[in-house]
């Protein structure tokens, strides 16, 4: 027992050691994804300012509704509203990115609909997101208003506190990067052992008496501190430089947290038994990491996908990690059926990859 | 005492057959040394034994175990050096040892070895800095850490200068006083004739020859070769002419001013030439009598060139 506690000592420095003095970690899993979440950030964040986005207001200001539509608009804080612009004026000027969006008040004072129109080319950005969401509890304000069930005023206050919270890009990014680094270094995490297999180390070991088992719990271990490594950094960027917000759910998260490095790191172990050279194994990491990427909602929120997309996002694994981390990082969830769909999910995904590598490497080792 | 038996063991790979019944037993203390060309077989040979491969029929006994009942009691109790060298990059010499060394029940000091590999100076240096010879010698190294009773070293010396391979041979031969059995291949004949308390001659997956290095040789004919050159081209023509008339002078080439001669018994071939030599005053300005090798003991057992 006390042997198998120094082994396992042994190997788990081994391996935090080869991890740490490796640069290429330096580079793709600590610098890499600062890079990114930094441009992200200036891209879509506002760099580091609050939301802002320029809206006109065009048509006729007839009735409660509208009024209260227009001045809740204005007084939102996050909205630069124009109004009395001529419709087509205001529209040749979206077209010209000039302005983000442009509302269309309804005709009738009574009911109709608020149309919201924003540039064709813009529309899968977090702008024109974040507008349209502003916009449809802009439209449930006026409803309100116009059946008085509750005083306009009190109305704006909510929509601030609550519509800021939201609309924090800052906190949007910020989670989906530490979501997607701590994937990616899951998927690519297992180079070190296809060179291990390449070099004959993983023969060399099976020379000796030491417990494989041991050799993986190890090389999980130095995961786990490597994730941490990353997490703690791209939160304290994301809170420091940008302003990112926290609501930590430590129960949440912690789960999310450890289900998700599983996981990821079966599913590098997969593409690791399935790839004979370095070559091949970068490849099918990065196919899975660009798939994941862009349809598990890191950058943009998956309900702004085609129709056709949206099954495939569905069951990716990123999808429910990013979803967990953000439920336990921004959106302070507890834990509801939510984290147990998010964290069964990411469970299954790792336990069938483990299971599928384990039998390949099985096979393959038999072979040899 | 036999510490290695190796009886009848065939293995193929596909339509290829890498070895056939091959025998063999090892004795403590000995170095015994497998020879061979590439692709004759050696390295599969070795990693039957290792426990790596499983022979397709045929029995190893390892200490008196075998890899089916007792492969954790063999483990403990054998050191290995892969061919290509398999070590933790990013981790220096002596990380490298000391994890090493947690994986076994009993091992050597870690300083201790690192003296024996001469090494005790690059020890806080990352593997990935090592020059090929230091990688070669560390490998070794950690196949000596559980101070084991059999050391297994496949091609310890492939790819290296003479100055590492004699680095190398020197560890040999120190783990040769400390009584250690040493089982190593080689494609270098030299290495293997200077080594060696036994050699054994592979060929095709076939054991051609297995003996000392002498007594291989000793079962030659005693034929050997002289070699001569002389003052000038006429003189060398003279020379091959009077040569004919010796009984003993088996095969006769010129080339210029030298001559080769193969001779069942040089002594008395040379004293019949010194004779013509002096008598038509011509002046030899090199003579030499090439002593056989296992070189020769190669190509006389398969009919085959020797390549390294």
């Amino acid at each position: 027992m006390a042997k198998s506690m120094k082994q396992l000592r042994m190997l788990f420095g081994a391996q935090i050691k080869e991890t740490f003095r490796e640069r290429q970690v330096w580079f793709w899993q600590m610098l890499f994804p600062v890079m990114l979440l930094v441009i992200f950030m200036v891209i879509f964040g506002g760099g580091g300012g609050d939301f802002s986005a320029k809206v006109a207001i065009v048509g006729e200001r007839s009735g409660a509704a509208a009024e209260t539509f227009v001045s809740a608009a204005e007084a939102s804080g996050v909205l630069e509203v124009e109004t009395g612009l001529a419709p087509e004026e205001a529209e040749k000027r979206l077209a010209d990115n000039r302005i983000d969006a442009v509302i269309v008040l309804p005709e009738s004072g009574e009911s109709g609909e608020f149309r919201l129109l924003v540039n064709a080319e813009r529309q899968s950005g977090s702008t024109a997101q974040a507008i349209g969401s502003i916009a449809g509890q802009l439209t449930a304000a006026a409803n309100q208003a116009v059946t008085g069930a509750a005083p306009a005023f009190t109305l704006k206050t909510e929509y601030v506190s609550s519509g800021s919270r939201e609309l924090e890009v800052a906190d949007f990014l910020l989670s989906g990067m530490i979501a997607l680094s701590i994937a990616q270094s899951g998927l690519f995490g297992m180079i070190g052992l296809v060179e291990m297999r390449r070099k004959g180390l993983l023969k060399r070991l099976r020379m000796t008496p030491v417990n494989m088992r041991l050799f993986g719990v190890a090389n999980m271990g130095a995961k786990f501190v490597l994730s941490i490594v990353q997490l703690v950094l791209l939160a304290a960027i994301g809170i420091l430089v940008f302003g990112a917000n926290i609501d930590f759910a430590p129960a949440t998260f912690l789960l999310t947290f450890a289900v998700g490095t599983l996981a990821f790191s079966a599913l590098g172990y997969l593409f690791a038994s399935l790839s004979k050279t370095l070559e091949s194994y970068m490849g099918i990491a990065n196919i899975a990491s660009f798939v994941m990427m862009f349809l598990s909602g890191i950058f943009i929120d998956i309900t702004v996908l085609p129709g056709w997309l949206k099954p495939v996002s569905k069951v990716l694994p990123l999808t429910y990690f990013a979803d967990g981390v953000r439920g336990g990082m921004v959106y302070g969830s507890g834990m509801d059926a939510e984290l147990w769909l998010n964290v069964g999910v990411l469970a299954a995904w790792g336990a069938a990859s483990f299971i599928l590598a384990t039998l390949l490497f099985r096979r393959r080792s038999a072979s040899v | 005492m036999q510490v290695l038996d190796v009886s009848q063991v065939s293995k193929s790979f596909g339509a290829v057959q890498a070895v056939r019944e091959v025998s063999f037993a090892v004795d403590k203390g000995e170095v015994f040394t497998i020879i061979g060309p590439n692709g004759a077989g050696k390295t599969t040979t070795l990693q039957m034994i290792e426990g790596l491969q499983k022979p397709d029929s045929g029995a190893i006994t390892v200490l008196g175990m075998t890899w089916d009942r007792d492969a954790d009691r063999i483990k403990m109790r054998i050191g290995v050096q892969p061919q290509t060298s398999a070590l933790f990059d990013l981790l220096t010499v002596e990380e490298n040892l000391a994890l090493f060394a947690s994986f076994y029940d009993r091992h050597r000091p870690v300083a201790e070895i690192m003296e024996l590999i001469n090494l005790t100076d690059h020890r806080r240096k990352r593997v990935k800095t090592l020059s090929g010879g230091q990688k070669q010698r560390l490998a070794i190294g950690l196949g000596l850490i559980n101070d084991p009773d059999i050391i297994f070293l496949d091609e310890p010396t492939t790819g290296l200068d003479p100055q590492a391979r004699r680095n190398i041979w020197d560890i040999v031969r120190r783990l040769r006083e400390i009584g250690k059995t040493t089982v190593l291949t080689t494609h270098y004949m030299e290495e293997a004739e200077r080594l060696s308390d036994r050699v054994c001659i592979i060929d095709q997956g076939r054991i051609v020859a297995i003996d000392s290095p002498k007594a291989l040789i000793g079962r030659l004919t005693r034929e050997r070769e002289i070699h001569l050159k002389l003052g000038a081209d006429a003189e060398a023509a003279a020379a091959e002419d009077a040569v004919r008339e010796e009984p003993n002078a088996a095969r006769i080439e010129r080339d210029g001013a030298y001559v080769r001669i193969r001779s069942r018994k040089p002594e008395a071939t040379l004293h019949h030439l010194l004779g013509f030599a002096s008598d038509g005053g011509w002046s030899i300005e090199q003579i030499a009598i090439r002593e056989l090798s296992l070189e020769d003991v190669f190509i006389a057992f398969t009919g085959k060139e020797w390549r390294d």
